[in-house]
């Protein structure tokens, strides 16, 4: 029975060209447009930490005094980061903050490049389930007792050397010799969440140095350094003893009780900090630490932009003015046709089956406006990305939008058809039997 | 003339058709209005004038890798090297740029004692030399630029100079004259007013405090430079200014050469995606909304065609069907403009609450129905005229 | 077969109740042709749509095919529409949209059959109505007679225990009318009882039994025995207005 509504649909939509295109253009607006800001919404939103979402955790204290911030920062100071790192407690544990620095190689004609690069711990690979082409990451001893050793990532070592296995090869960073120990696969999280405060949709670093080489070399920061009073910088030892903060610090916790136990050995060391003279505002050791999961962290870093919200709310009441817009023109055409339901209910159809195949007839005007839709996203989600520059991983139409745009589009004119095919399937067939 | 209470009878008593058409007003209103609205208030957050010649002013990052360098000196002939290149106005170092998205925040201490003093607002702190105000091109209305001998190589000098901007001048000292006033930086610091520009953005378009900026007598350089000449001699320029900087010393990076105007473009990218998106959605809105509305009328004027002629037959004009036609149509927009207006206002309040925007302005639930009453009566006209032409003879004919 | 027991049908709006049908009393026996007249407006159409389940009524019973039908459900009422009852109206009523065949199928597919059962029928339907060479035409493209031909192809398709005509010949010229007239004698000859509301005395008269429908009530009958079969009134002994005016 199905299919002989969806062949009685054709006809009907065949037969009505004008009015059809109108309903399949009205949905298909409302549908391009919903998605086009839905899926910017869903990339923007979505937790590329998966499963290990619950697992990983970002670490904030509120280190400030009195009277100063009234926000957690999402940084910590050099001195706290430290004293994190003694722990033994999380299963895995980095700090981190991005610096950047003149790339050479051995090659003398190569000419020097200025790279992004992150500062790190050993730990930081296997907490983001970095996957490695070459080699591995750096000893763990070399957290404490730093070494010159370097990972790279595929591309730059397609581009360093031509893609050959460069463990054990030298490159240059400010003129200093590092050994490349590891080059990791293709890995480009988006949104970038192990730092989102450096441009949540940037890309990934390509270099990655000992975080344990910081007080040696003085990286610079490519980041924001935040102070909540005065201090005098004159050296780099100032910024490490400063209660600056410029410093990500992510632990692993596998489950809650881990995560109960690490908040409560934070609170304590918060308290015996305030012991020392150091985190001097009111809050309570307890309410001084907070350790979030990626989910949650994402959310407190306000990836999704409010703007990017507003859009989807108003696009959602854009489908609804089509929706209503689809009703009345819906509503039109099974009236036209009353007297067709008439003589068919008269011949035997109940008035489920007319439903059904009117619905069916909705259902298809919808999956044809919700094609068409999906291209109008296609088409707007390119041409935005062409106009704005936005990150490509931003207007990459996403997979799941095939199955999400027709299921809206189909359910958007299933509901606006829902009252005109009632409305249909109850009118008495005698009273279009009889006139012509 | 207009017969307004027998078509309103008529309106009651029909069902679905005018009520869709309502349902469909009262929420393009609500959106029309909302989206307008917030339009309107980025297009006016993007055309603050920052007080910066944008197009004329170049800037770039350098990067020295060489560890044995004297950054100081360096910072000193670079600029030399700079200010000496053709077409160049002006150069100077800088440690951030305008409208960049990027740089350095501040307050200070209106008082010596850091624990008792009042601080100033939040103000973005340009660090800069004699140079400053010709590279960006500033309109100094009171006091006096740096002079060269003037200049600090660090912040570790505790007597400094500032050139502040107008409008931080005014939210410190909203009566007094600030030329000469001190402001305190920690324990040791002393900063000196003498000077006043009469505008001059910081770094953050969307921060409160854009157009607080303070500039001080530190020329911080080795990190960023900002040159001022005609935007046509931009390109010759930056690889005039490569090619001399590297002979100087090869051992470091160049790179990020934006105009300003650049910049601003992409801090602004976000409030023009925005808009556009915006502009799409009202544009579209209008055309669904005005297309449906045709449909619609068609259909009444097909489901009545024997009640037109009927009238015509009884004497109605050509005008009267058209008029009949119309002011059903405005008897709809009235109520969902009404309706719609209250709901956007509704929606409006749900967005200040969730999102900071500020307050809906009435005005545009207000133009929101006036633009739809004209959209609607062309909508509306086209089919009653045609309407206006069913002969009278429709009437005798039986069916 | 066709059994209505004080039916009546009362409209009611606002200001007027309007008694389409009232006490309406009739028995239609198995293999019976009996035409229905009266003057406009006096319910002839509302009985049609009554005896067809198109409507409900206000009181009374209504017992077809000895199947109480009187508050069946919709689904029940459209089976019994599908299976047991054949319509034929004045104007015709294919579905333009559709051919021929496809029209004769729209029954066949409401009651489930086959694709090739389906075809069957509607072969042999047309055949019976001699259009088999027509299959793919549309409606339009059709004589008015042809049309109502093939309307009465669609009703036989379902193999219906009865007909229901409303004006089969209303919107037809002499010649076509007494084709269609004889097309359906052949049907009734051939075991199907035919209902048919006709304002055509001429028509009419050829039908076994008249029925005269005014004010909403049967007040006259006439028998004919066109064909030589004799038809008694005591073969109707439920039929009350039958055995008085005997």
């Amino acid at each position: 029975m199905f299919f002989y509504y969806v062949d009685l649909a054709w006809r009907s939509i065949k037969k009505t060209p004008v009015l059809s295109l109108l309903m399949v253009l009205a949905i298909s607006i409302g549908i391009g447009i919903t998605i086009t800001t839905l899926n910017v919404y869903k990339m923007m939103s979505f937790n590329p930490a998966g499963e290990r979402s619950d697992e990983l955790n970002a670490v904030q204290l509120w280190s400030q005094g009195p009277d100063s911030w009234d926000e957690l920062n999402s940084l910590v100071t050099y001195q706290d980061a430290m004293n994190l790192r003694n722990n033994t407690l999380p299963k895995r544990q980095a700090a981190m903050f991005r610096t950047g620095m003149a790339l050479q190689t051995e090659d003398v004609n190569f000419a020097p490049i200025l790279e992004s690069i992150r500062v790190t711990d050993s730990d930081f690979f296997k907490l983001f389930d970095v996957p490695f082409l070459y080699g591995n990451v750096w000893d763990k001893s070399v957290d404490t007792e730093p070494a010159y050793q370097v990972v790279i990532n595929d591309k730059l070592n397609q581009k360093l050397f031509a893609g050959q296995n460069s463990v054990g090869k030298v490159i240059y960073l400010n003129r200093k010799p590092y050994q490349v120990v590891g080059v990791i696969k293709a890995w480009d999280p988006k949104p970038k969440y192990y730092d989102p405060t450096n441009g949540a949709f940037n890309d990934t670093e390509q270099i990655f140095v000992p975080f344990s080489l910081t007080p040696i070399e003085e990286f610079d920061v490519w980041g924001n350094t935040s102070g909540w009073k005065f201090e005098t910088m004159n050296s780099y030892s100032d910024r490490l003893n400063s209660e600056k903060v410029w410093l990500l610090y992510w632990v692993e916790l596998p489950n809650k009780d881990a995560v109960t136990s690490y908040r409560s050995w934070l609170s304590n060391y918060v308290a015996e900090q305030k012991a020392l003279g150091r985190f001097t505002d009111k809050k309570s050791a307890a309410d001084s630490v907070k350790v979030s999961d990626v989910a949650t962290w994402l959310e407190y870093n306000h990836v999704v932009p409010e703007d990017n919200k507003i859009l989807v709310g108003l696009s959602a009441l854009f489908l609804s003015v089509c929706l209503v817009n689809i009703l009345g023109l819906i509503l039109t055409k099974f009236l036209k046709r009353a007297p067709e339901v008439g003589v068919r209910r008269a011949i035997g159809a109940s008035r489920a089956q007319i439903f059904a195949q009117y619905m069916v007839e909705v259902g298809m005007i919808g999956l044809l406006g919700g094609l068409l839709g999906l291209a109008w996203a296609y088409a707007s989600l390119y041409g935005l990305s062409a106009q704005f520059e936005v990150s490509k991983g931003l207007t990459h139409l996403s997979a799941s939008m095939w199955i999400i745009t027709p299921s809206i589009a189909v359910g958007t004119a299933l509901l606006a058809g829902l009252y005109p095919a009632w409305v249909v399937c109850r009118t008495k067939p005698s009273v279009y039997l009889k006139s012509q | 003339m207009l017969h307004i209470k027998p078509i309103l009878s008529s309106l009651l008593r029909s069902k679905s058709g005018p009520v869709l058409l309502l349902i469909q007003i009262i929420l393009s209103v609500a959106i029309v209005a909302n989206a307008s609205f917030i339009i309107q208030e980025r297009l006016a957050l993007m055309q603050r004038v920052s007080g910066v010649e944008e197009s004329e002013v170049l800037t770039f990052s350098l990067f020295n890798f060489d560890p044995l360098i004297d950054k100081t000196a360096q910072n000193k002939i670079d600029q030399q090297i700079l200010r000496g290149l053709p077409n160049v106005i002006d150069a100077t170092s800088t440690n951030m740029l305008p409208l960049s998205g990027g740089g350095w925040s501040s307050t200070f201490n209106l008082g010596p004692d850091p624990d008792s003093a009042k601080s100033t607002p939040q103000f973005a702190m340009y660090l800069g030399t004699d140079h400053t105000l010709e590279t960006l091109g500033l309109k100094l209305i009171e006091g006096r630029n740096f002079y060269p001998h003037e200049l600090k190589d660090n912040l570790d000098s505790p007597s400094r100079l500032a050139i502040i901007s107008s409008a931080l001048a005014k939210a410190i000292w909203p009566d007094e004259s600030p030329l000469g006033k001190v402001l305190y930086e920690g324990k040791d610091a002393q900063i000196t007013v003498i000077g006043v520009v009469e505008k001059l953005q910081g770094a953050w378009i969307d921060s409160s405090s854009l157009e607080n900026s303070v500039i001080q007598n530190v020329d911080y350089g080795s990190s960023s430079y900002m040159v001022r000449a005609k935007p046509e001699f931009h390109a010759e320029l930056k690889d005039a200014i490569k090619k001399a900087l590297l002979a100087e010393n090869p051992n470091r990076v160049l790179d990020g050469f934006k105009s300003i105007e650049a910049l601003k473009d992409s801090s602004y990218r976000d409030h023009k995606l925005m808009i556009t998106v915006l502009i799409m959605m009202v544009v579209l809105l209008l055309l669904i909304t005005s297309l449906g509305l045709t449909g619609m009328v068609m259909f009444n004027i097909q489901r009545r065609t024997k009640q037109i002629g009927t009238r015509r037959a009884l004497g109605a004009k050509k005008r009267d069907i058209v008029s009949y036609f119309l002011v059903e149509n405005y008897l709809i927009c009235l109520a969902g403009g009404v309706l719609g207006g209250l709901l956007a206002i509704q929606l409006g309040q749900q967005l200040m609450k969730i999102y900071s925007l500020p307050m809906l302005d009435l005005s545009y639930p207000l133009f929101t129905v006036a633009g739809l009453f004209i959209v609607t009566t062309l909508a509306v006209y086209l089919p009653a005229r045609k309407a206006a032409n069913i002969s009278p003879a429709t009437a005798t004919r039986s069916v | 077969m066709l059994s209505m027991k004080s039916v009546s049908k009362v409209f009611k709006t606002d200001l007027v109740e309007t008694h389409a049908l009232r006490d309406f009393n009739l028995e239609v026996n198995e293999g019976e042709f009996v035409a229905v007249t009266g003057p406009s407006g006096s319910g002839k159409t509302t009985f049609l749509n009554i005896a067809g389940l198109l409507e409900g009524f206000t009181h009374g019973d209504y017992f077809l095919d000895g199947i109480n039908v009187s508050n069946l459900s919709d689904n029940k009422s459209a089976a019994i529409r599908n299976e047991k009852i054949g319509f034929i109206f004045q104007g015709f009523n294919l579905i333009p949209d559709l051919n021929l065949a496809e029209n004769i199928e729209v029954p066949l597919r409401y009651r489930g059959f086959n694709a090739k059962e389906r075809q069957r029928r509607v072969q042999q339907a047309l055949e019976q109505v001699g259009l088999a060479s027509r299959l793919k035409h549309f409606p339009t493209q059709l004589s008015g007679g042809q049309q109502q031909r093939v309307a009465i192809a669609r009703a036989l398709a379902g193999e219906p225990r009865f007909l229901l005509a409303d004006e089969p010949t209303g919107n037809l010229d002499s010649l076509m009318a007494r084709q269609v007239m004889e097309l359906l004698e052949n049907i009734n000859q051939a075991g199907t009882t035919i209902i048919m509301v006709t304002h055509d005395p001429e028509l009419a008269r050829r039908a076994q039994r008249n029925i005269q429908i005014v004010d909403g009530q049967v007040c006259d009958f006439t028998m004919y025995q066109p064909h030589g079969s004799v038809q008694t009134a005591a073969s109707h002994p439920l039929d009350k207005l039958v055995a008085n005016a005997d």
